[in-house]
């Protein structure tokens, strides 16, 4: 068990708040809301952690959380805000949690005894082929946004990966249109420096 | 418009996210700016790149943590077979409302201990019936025997046995309409003398 599932069950351990005896209705409506919303959720989840231990605990948890509450989730009620942004609040909690996970500059030097040391990156120029293939770019791309501060990174997951409109990403982090607005202005300056070779591909016509 | 709010309004025009007035305003500076095209360009791809990220697939693992208790409920029932389904119609699951008074403790104790359980039932009802039964009989008594009758036997009583309540003798006597000891019964209507 990861760190973050054993933090997480310490903050709620199932056996304290037990969900009660469901009817095999009840237990159908939540498999449908499974089947709708976990890949959405998994996915969220996976770019905003950027790692699968994490992705599949936080969804765990935010499904945990409909599990338990399903008795006051209106039938076909849409559930997207309220479990995205159980998602987005459960990320924010797993960072304030882990005080040392704090984001680094790929570029900046790193200090050792021995002197500064810079990071090395496959050259772009030396095996052009290979930058270009699908699980390196993914990598880039994750890499790209984990730069980016949460509040950043979960409006870029939430419009350009998981293509909600702006009034719709508003009513699930519970921000004003304007900060949306602002805040993916902000995150795709950052992300087009940061994916510049893909960018200036993806303009010359390339396609993965 | 200058170039400086067209750059801000340029990552929205992508999106079509802006008002009408601001796309014409945004297209006309894009048709002299070529700076602000070239950004127009970059935004566009940039974003082109996220969208086609295909999702990430969670593993099976993760389906059967997540579908853990329809699952559960599912096995249970498979393996309960023709029992459980008789059973089940016969009790079928209790209703919603019933499931939140289920979860109180005193019915577990009730199944743990049903005999503990019949015995407080019963201490409960003789105590309350006690005093029922015997004031009947002792208004029985009291009609029978005469009112100065019974006054006076549980006078003398008194006497000798102090835990007699007296109260309760003079409410079995009020109850009876009978004259308390010391009053001569008065007929009705002679009221003046």
């Amino acid at each position: 068990m990861s760190e973050t599932a054993a933090a997480l069950a310490l903050m709620a351990p199932p056996e304290a708040v037990k969900a009660p005896a469901y009817t095999a209705e009840e237990l159908a409506r939540y498999d449908g809301i499974v089947q709708r919303y976990a890949r959405h959720v998994y996915n969220i989840a996976y770019r905003m952690t950027g790692n699968e231990a994490d992705a599949r605990d936080l969804s765990q948890e935010a499904f945990l959380r409909v599990y338990r509450a399903l008795r006051r989730v209106e039938p076909g009620a849409p559930l997207e805000s309220w479990l995205y942004r159980i998602v987005s609040n459960l990320y924010i909690d797993l960072l304030r949690r882990r005080p040392k996970a704090r984001v680094e500059s790929l570029d900046a030097p790193i200090d050792t005894p021995r002197g500064e040391l810079t990071r090395e990156f496959p050259d772009v120029a030396a095996n052009p082929e290979a930058v270009f293939e699908r699980e390196h770019i993914d990598g880039a791309i994750q890499q790209a946004l984990g730069v980016l501060s949460p509040d950043l990174r979960m409006v870029v997951v939430l419009s350009d990966i998981e293509g909600f409109a702006y009034e719709e990403i508003a009513a699930i982090l519970r921000v004003p249109l304007g900060t949306v607005k602002s805040r993916l202005h902000r995150a795709r300056q950052v992300l087009q420096v940061r994916l510049r070779p893909y960018v200036a591909a993806r303009r010359r016509g390339w396609q993965v | 418009m200058n170039h400086h709010r067209a750059g801000r309004l340029l990552s929205a025009y992508v999106d079509s996210e802006l008002t009408a007035a601001e796309t014409r305003a945004v297209q006309a500076h894009l048709l002299d700016c070529a700076a602000c095209r070239d950004a127009y360009e970059n935004l566009r791809a940039a974003r082109d790149l996220l969208a086609g990220l295909p999702p990430a697939e969670p593993e099976g693992e993760f389906w059967a943590a997540i579908r853990g208790p329809v699952m559960r409920r599912a096995t249970a029932a498979a393996s309960a077979g023709w029992a459980g389904r008789l059973r089940a119609q016969l009790w079928p699951a209790p209703r919603a409302q019933w499931a939140s008074v289920a979860r109180l403790p005193w019915p577990g104790i009730a199944g743990r201990r049903p005999g503990l359980v019949l015995a407080g039932v019963l201490i409960a009802l003789a105590l309350s019936a006690l005093p029922l039964v015997r004031g009947t009989v002792d208004r029985l008594h009291a009609t029978e025997i005469g009112v100065d009758l019974y006054v006076h036997d549980h006078a003398m009583q008194m006497g000798t046995a102090p835990l007699v309540d007296r109260a309760y003798v003079g409410l079995v006597a009020g109850d009876a309409e009978l004259v308390l000891a010391g009053n001569t019964p008065r007929p009705v209507g002679d009221s003046v003398r």
